[in-house]
């Protein structure tokens, strides 16, 4: 078995960190004040991490790479591609769709996205609209810049799966990955989620610029 | 073509479960013929979604290649890892397993992979991946033994170097399918 090394040296500065950290924490603080007024809830929120990640390793920076979750992507048409992914364990966005519905059906046992009936998908779409929204608002506000997001797509399927399927997209310029991504939980109710903000490397230059964050990155 | 200066790394270790687990954009070369259980490990993908997962095997022989294959062409010039790529892969693929003794008129291929997790029309991506693999393979004329490709749910794979099988468990399925080509090495032979 051969294996290629883990190579080149581009990392970021910690000032750079920072500012990434900070655009994922006001984005997602913002978010998460809208999920919890919509659930009526209190939502702990973990602090924001912001990596860059060689692509073929980016499953591996999440705890569980293996179980099932239902992830809600949507992409932000702006210059170059921006989006968002929230991943829900399946438990959790079956609860939070029982929560906000008010038949009593039980989902507890899909294995497929089909299963679901018309109304629990446009729940979950709308959960999934109302993250990104407040997510994306926040962050225009900050680089007055104009982005609204796409409606949301949604599938089930293993952690590794959803985010593989989405990093070509993001590693066709370049071999690594930033990945955004805040942690919340609601302990009362247990429902975790993940909230990514996966900007395509040759953003970041536009970013650091108008938030004045010194860049000098050869992509 | 430039390929940088690759760096390359031997693993030699498996898991508990003498299992490889591949990474995107990296490969694997295993010769069975050795008989040291060490050397036939199984190689899976887990978590195998639009990309492909590319096995060349010289089933007489028993020299088996992997890849895991992420995007459909290379349009860098600078490139750190060729296996990422469905044109270079299936060239260096091929180049490796001749280099390490396989027989090029023995060799025949497996693809799996490609489906559509997420439901845009823009995303296709696991289209296209297909589409160029198969290209590469039409070009270098190497027969396509078994596909299992498209579909909207993710895959996990494991292929068995020790008897050459190979199991596919998609998300949402309970059990492993599981597709057998030791008795190809005996049908090759015989055409021979």
């Amino acid at each position: 078995m051969t294996k290629q090394n883990e190579q080149e040296g581009y990392t970021f500065t910690a000032e750079q960190l920072d500012t990434l950290k900070e655009l994922g924490n006001i984005g997602s603080g913002h978010a998460i004040t809208a999920l919890s007024k919509l659930l009526d809830q209190d939502i702990e929120v973990c602090l924001t991490a912001a990596e860059i990640i060689p692509f073929w390793n980016v499953a591996e920076v999440f705890e569980s790479p293996d179980i099932e979750v239902f992830g809600i992507y949507s992409e932000i048409p702006f210059n170059s591609d921006l989006s968002i992914m929230q991943i829900f364990s399946k438990e959790s966005l079956l609860k939070l769709v029982d929560l906000l519905s008010f038949d009593d059906k039980s989902y507890a046992h899909i294995r497929n996205i089909e299963e679901l009936d018309a109304l629990s998908i446009s729940i979950i779409r709308e959960i999934g609209n109302i993250l990104t929204g407040h997510y994306t608002s926040a962050l225009a506000d900050l680089l007055s810049i104009k982005l609204v997001p796409n409606v949301p797509t949604i599938a089930l399927d293993s952690l590794d799966t959803i985010i593989n399927s989405i990093i070509g997209k993001y590693s066709k310029i370049s071999d690594n990955i930033v990945l955004i991504r805040t942690k919340m939980t609601l302990s009362d109710i247990k429902i975790d989620c993940i909230i990514c903000f996966i900007p395509c490397i040759n953003i970041l230059k536009s970013i650091f610029k108008i938030l004045n964050v010194k860049y000098n990155m050869n992509i | 073509l430039n390929l940088g200066n690759l760096k390359l790394d031997r693993i030699e270790e498996t898991d508990t479960n003498g299992i490889i687990n591949l990474p995107i954009g990296h490969y694997s070369i295993v010769k069975s013929r050795c008989k040291n259980k060490h050397l036939s490990p199984k190689l899976s993908i887990y978590g195998l979604g639009s990309c492909i997962a590319l096995i060349l095997c010289d089933f007489n022989k028993q020299i088996c290649g992997m890849s895991h294959i992420l995007l459909p062409k290379s349009t860098t010039k600078n490139i750190n890892y060729p296996h990422k790529y469905a044109n270079l892969s299936v060239k260096l693929l091929m180049k490796e397993l001749i280099s390490h003794g396989a027989e090029r008129e023995h060799i025949r291929a497996i693809i799996i992979g490609g489906s559509k997790i997420f439901d845009l029309d823009n995303n296709m991506m696991g289209f296209e991946n297909i589409r160029a693999t198969k290209a590469e393979l039409d070009s270098l004329k190497i027969d396509i033994i078994k596909e299992e490709t498209g579909g909207s749910r993710g895959r996990i794979i494991i292929f068995d170097t020790e008897d050459l099988s190979l199991c596919i468990k998609s998300s949402g399925e309970d059990k492993y399918k599981k597709f057998k080509y030791l008795r190809l090495k005996k049908e090759i032979n015989e055409i021979l």
